[in-house]
């Protein structure tokens, strides 16, 4: 399949090694990148806060972009996906329409509303499916018990982002299921990384992050992985601001969700870039080895 | 024809602090239709079972907001959540008093936090002494100025929200998604004349707490939608006083970081947000993230078509000043 690559700032930046996951992942599976180096950042919730309107129209235009190549959007973040979608949702209320329509139509910029924003988690289980993914999958991760943590603009509101459920999702689940690893179940999985007010009151969003890492290694969790860059930041990079306000030795490994993926179907750590995270991730990689022979 | 019945296994938390040392979960079975809610189900507990088991009701009709709990960790309210959908996902129900506010007996909770953050927000019209009320006649709305307050009125304040917010369970400081929607719709209620003040105070007290996680919204059983009313009220606190908060800053500071390259500059945003003084106070963890992750000083590339962005934004931003 091909679609319009809409990698979001984080992973050309900080997150580079989600960018490459991505890539090594798409192209062993047979997912064409159409890149269009006309994409804006799409204002990460943000700019949402300070001019809705403004918001839509810099994602209307991001939209329109894919729109006019006929191909669909694919996300690798929770919150550009959250933030494209919400763009075509608000688009629907024709008050809303005609006053971001007054601001592209003079610059020849046409949304219709036609285009799909899909996260890659969507795009491997629902396009390529679970079959065609468990078909590629060379080293399968047994024994590597991981809690998925999906970031809440992928999930809701729920009738907005059109998502499977905004609290009891389970697709994530299966692709880890699928790929040999052991999905856990903890309720953090649905929660909030903390991210947004990192730079409002940065114990607050520290203590949140704490907690979800926590609860995922009170069920057992060797590692994490989550669909979003952002979500990545607060659990990995902050990791150890984290461990400080839930006064607890934190040592859990962060993986992005295409890295995971992209270790079952046979890529090396250097690939993935596994050295750029702040938290190593040795010591799962270690309970794979462990149990099932490359 | 009736619906069949189905095994439901349910674990109820019970605790009796002073009483109890640690709170259990008590497994009940019963046989029952999947429609049945879960509070008729509790009741029948509570009748055949164990006449000890403590819970808040009423109406049993999702109008009087007294049934809110958790259900398999969702917050909800039990008249009106079926045992059928939720056996068929979890296999069992997991019911479990609200969340962010103490257990008094099994799944009554004190809800006197949540009532004295509705009470902060002072939830009444502030009128212009000058102009009264006129005496035995409505007041003049439009359906327009109603329609900016449509869903709030609809809460039940059950507290389902509070009980799902992240950062009501991690910060004392923030008021609660329920006091935040019932602030809004007296903010934008033209018989209103303390809007700017409420804004005002509203904004060092926890406005830019909200994580907008949508736990709330999802929660809510009127749809009364409360992270999208603060997300309402964010920007009209913006339009009324300015960037002078770090959430307000960090906000306005993003949306003016993309005028340089459409893209996000991490390092410029976090000195917009926090100064030179706060990124130095950031320089340790900083230096550990740039170890790993260079990229983070990089100016990021400018995009194609910024002249496009540009003209968006000269369209569109300031916004007009009658808010959003």
């Amino acid at each position: 399949m091909r679609i319009a690559y809409y990698p979001g700032c984080i992973a050309q930046e900080s997150a580079k090694e989600l960018d490459m996951a991505t890539r090594w992942v798409c192209k062993n599976l047979g997912i064409e990148l159409v890149e269009f180096p006309n994409f804006s950042c799409c204002g990460s919730g943000f700019i949402d806060e300070a001019n809705e309107v403004l918001n839509i129209a810099i994602n209307a235009r991001n939209l329109a972009i894919a729109e006019k190549a006929g191909l669909d959007v694919l996300t690798i973040c929770s919150t550009c996906q959250g933030m494209l979608t919400l763009a075509k949702v608000r688009m629907q209320d024709p008050k809303v329409k005609a006053r971001v329509d007054a601001a592209l139509k003079p610059i020849g910029i046409e949304y219709r509303g036609t285009v799909q924003v899909k996260h890659l988690l969507k795009v491997l289980t629902e396009d390529i499916g679970l079959p065609a993914v468990k078909a590629k999958v060379r080293r399968p991760l047994h024994g590597m018990k991981v809690g998925a943590f999906y970031g809440c603009h992928l999930l809701r509101p729920a009738d907005e982002m059109q998502s499977e459920s905004g609290e009891e999702p389970r697709s994530f689940e299966d692709l880890l299921a699928a790929i040999g690893a052991t999905p856990v179940d903890y309720r953090g999985r649905v929660m909030c990384c903390g991210f947004p007010i990192q730079f409002v009151k940065p114990a607050t969003a520290s203590a949140i992050a704490g907690r979800q890492i926590l609860d995922a290694k009170a069920h057992g969790a060797d590692a994490m992985a989550t669909p979003c860059p952002l979500c990545h930041l607060s659990l990995d990079a902050y990791q150890n601001k984290a461990a400080k306000e839930v006064r607890a030795p934190l040592d859990m490994p962060i993986f992005h969700l295409p890295q995971v993926v992209a270790l079952a179907l046979g890529a090396s750590p250097e690939e993935l870039g596994l050295s750029r995270h702040l938290v190593r991730t040795d010591g799962a990689l270690a309970k794979v080895n462990a149990s099932a022979p490359a | 024809m009736p619906e069949e019945k189905i095994s439901v296994p349910f674990e109820v938390y019970r605790y009796q602090p002073g009483k109890d040392t640690t709170a259990r979960y008590q497994k009940y079975t019963l046989d029952l239709v999947p429609h049945t809610p879960i509070l008729t189900a509790l009741l029948q507990i509570r009748a055949e079972v164990d006449p000890s088991l403590g819970l808040r009701y009423s109406c049993r009709s999702a109008i009087c907001g007294s049934c809110a709990m958790q259900i398999n960790s969702k917050s909800r309210l039990a008249c009106e959540t079926q045992v059928g959908p939720e056996v068929a996902r979890h296999g069992r129900i997991v019911v479990e008093p609200m969340r962010n506010q103490p257990v008094i007996r099994d799944l009554i909770v004190d809800q006197s936090r949540f009532w004295e953050e509705y009470n902060k927000i002072e939830p009444h019209l502030k009128l212009d002494p000058r102009r009264p009320m006129p005496e035995g006649k409505a007041t003049s709305m439009t359906p327009a100025q109603v329609d900016r307050f449509k869903e709030v009125p609809r809460c039940i304040a059950c507290a389902a929200c509070y009980s799902a917010c992240p950062a009501a369970e991690a910060d004392p400081g923030f008021p609660g998604p329920m006091a935040l929607a019932k602030l809004y719709r007296f903010a934008v209620d033209p018989r209103d004349t303390a809007h700017e003040e409420r804004l005002r105070r509203i904004q060092p007290n926890g406005l830019w707490l909200c994580l907008r996680c949508h736990l709330c919204t999802e929660a809510c059983p009127k749809d009364v939608r409360p992270s999208e009313r603060i997300r309402d009220l964010k920007e009209m606190a913006i339009a009324v006083q300015g960037a002078t908060e770090l959430g307000s800053r960090h906000a306005v500071g993003f949306k003016e970081n993309l005028k340089g390259a459409g893209q996000l500059n991490e390092m410029k945003l976090v000195r917009a947000t926090d100064g030179l003084l706060g990124m130095v106070g950031q320089l340790g963890q900083g230096i550990r993230i740039y170890r790993k992750k260079p990229e983070i000083m990089k100016k990021p590339r400018k995009i194609e078509g910024m002249d496009e962005l540009e003209k968006i934004y000269a369209a569109l931003d300031p916004p007009p000043k009658e808010g959003p």
